[in-house]
């Protein structure tokens, strides 16, 4: 139980570092984040003529 | 079309689990441990609901929809916000109570953990003022640093709970460490998905769905280990020897207040009329170092 637990936070951790480590080596422009959640991230400017796909999914 | 039913449904029961977890919480009495994640929940159920009621609205009346995408998108954006900066309150209250048996090292933690907190935040924040960045790039800039920050300080805290938990006197069925699991997924997920998002910059792609679940997952868990009762916290035992204690006890010792003592330049006006008769009568009884020349002189002559 113990090393199962400590096998899935260090991954977790591990996975985490990586992912950091790629989107900070990106050159492109700020990347944005979104939060965990099951809404879709608004990942167009607001002014979006087609209001970035809202309501189609 | 199927994954996008599938994640309206998952909105639906994103918000249900939320009700569920903030309703446990409640019930069992634990406000007052876990306020922030209470706050954290209801800002959730808050801002899902109004999402929701715009996509449904939006969904209904197409010709609306750039009209609706404004109130869309500075409803997500600024509850990321919220979210972020109540996240990282439920890391400092995670690390308080895990700590609370160790005060010396607690109260040292948490004020390198504001400082490290606060340094991070200012130094995140400071990235996002880049030249190039105005107006709304510079808004979603600056939330999406600050939250990379706390997923981080997230993940460290984790790593503490997990390492720490026995020296602890905790069990991996304690709420402490259910709530770091759950932030834990959270934070790892919100960096996996900003790296997706930078070769797939869409509103609604694959990983929406996978997002979805890992929501559900972590509020599954959060409700759980809500919902079960918590073992009692062991005895913490430690030898006498232990460099733990050791640092406990001068942690301790650290905020304490220093006494003071007057050497000097004190007028007599200070001391209350009591104080002074005391101090006049002791002064009386003392014992003279030096007797008087007479007396010292009859003294001397008694003697030869």
């Amino acid at each position: 139980m113990k090393v199962i637990v400590r096998s899935l936070v260090i991954a977790l951790a591990v996975t985490g570092a990586v992912a950091s480590t790629f989107v900070s080596a990106t050159p492109a422009k700020a990347t944005v984040t979104a939060k965990t959640s099951a809404m879709p991230v608004p990942t167009c400017p607001p002014g979006d003529p087609d209001g970035c796909g809202l309501g189609t999914w | 079309m199927a994954s996008i039913s599938f994640l309206g449904l998952l909105g639906y029961l994103e918000i249900s689990l939320c009700v569920a977890a903030l309703c446990v919480l409640i019930a069992k009495k634990q406000w007052t441990d876990y306020a922030a994640l209470g706050c954290f929940l209801a800002v959730r159920i808050a801002s899902d609901i109004v999402l929701t009621c715009i996509h449904r609205y939006a969904a209904a009346h197409p010709l609306r929809i750039h009209a609706l995408y404004y109130p869309y998108f500075y409803v997500y954006w600024i509850s990321l916000a919220i979210e972020s900066v109540v996240a990282l309150i439920i890391v400092y209250s995670i690390f308080r109570l895990a700590m609370a048996p160790l005060k010396g090292l607690q109260t040292l933690g948490m004020l390198v953990f504001k400082w490290a907190a606060g340094i991070s935040v200012a130094v995140a924040l400071g990235n996002a003022f880049a030249p190039h960045q105005k107006g709304i790039d510079l808004l979603t800039s600056a939330i999406s640093q600050l939250q990379r920050t706390q997923s981080i300080l997230t993940l460290c805290l984790l790593l503490f709970v997990c390492f720490a938990i026995q020296p602890m006197g905790l069990t991996y069925s304690s709420r402490i460490f259910g709530v770091s699991l759950g932030l834990g997924m959270m934070s790892t997920n919100d960096l996996v998905q900003s790296a997706w998002m930078v070769l797939h910059p869409r509103m609604a792609t694959t990983y929406s769905v996978i997002n979805g679940v890992v929501i559900c997952v972590i509020l599954a868990t959060w409700t759980a280990y809500f919902a079960l009762p918590e073992p009692k916290r062991r005895i913490i035992v430690l030898p006498t020897t232990s460099p733990f204690l050791r640092w406990n006890q001068i942690s301790q010792a650290l905020g304490d207040s220093p006494g003071f003592v007057a050497v000097g330049g004190v007028p007599p006006e200070l001391f209350a009329p009591a104080e002074l008769e005391v101090m006049r009568r002791a002064s009386l009884k003392m014992v003279t170092p030096f007797p008087p020349q007479a007396e010292a002189r009859a003294t001397f002559s008694r003697a030869v």
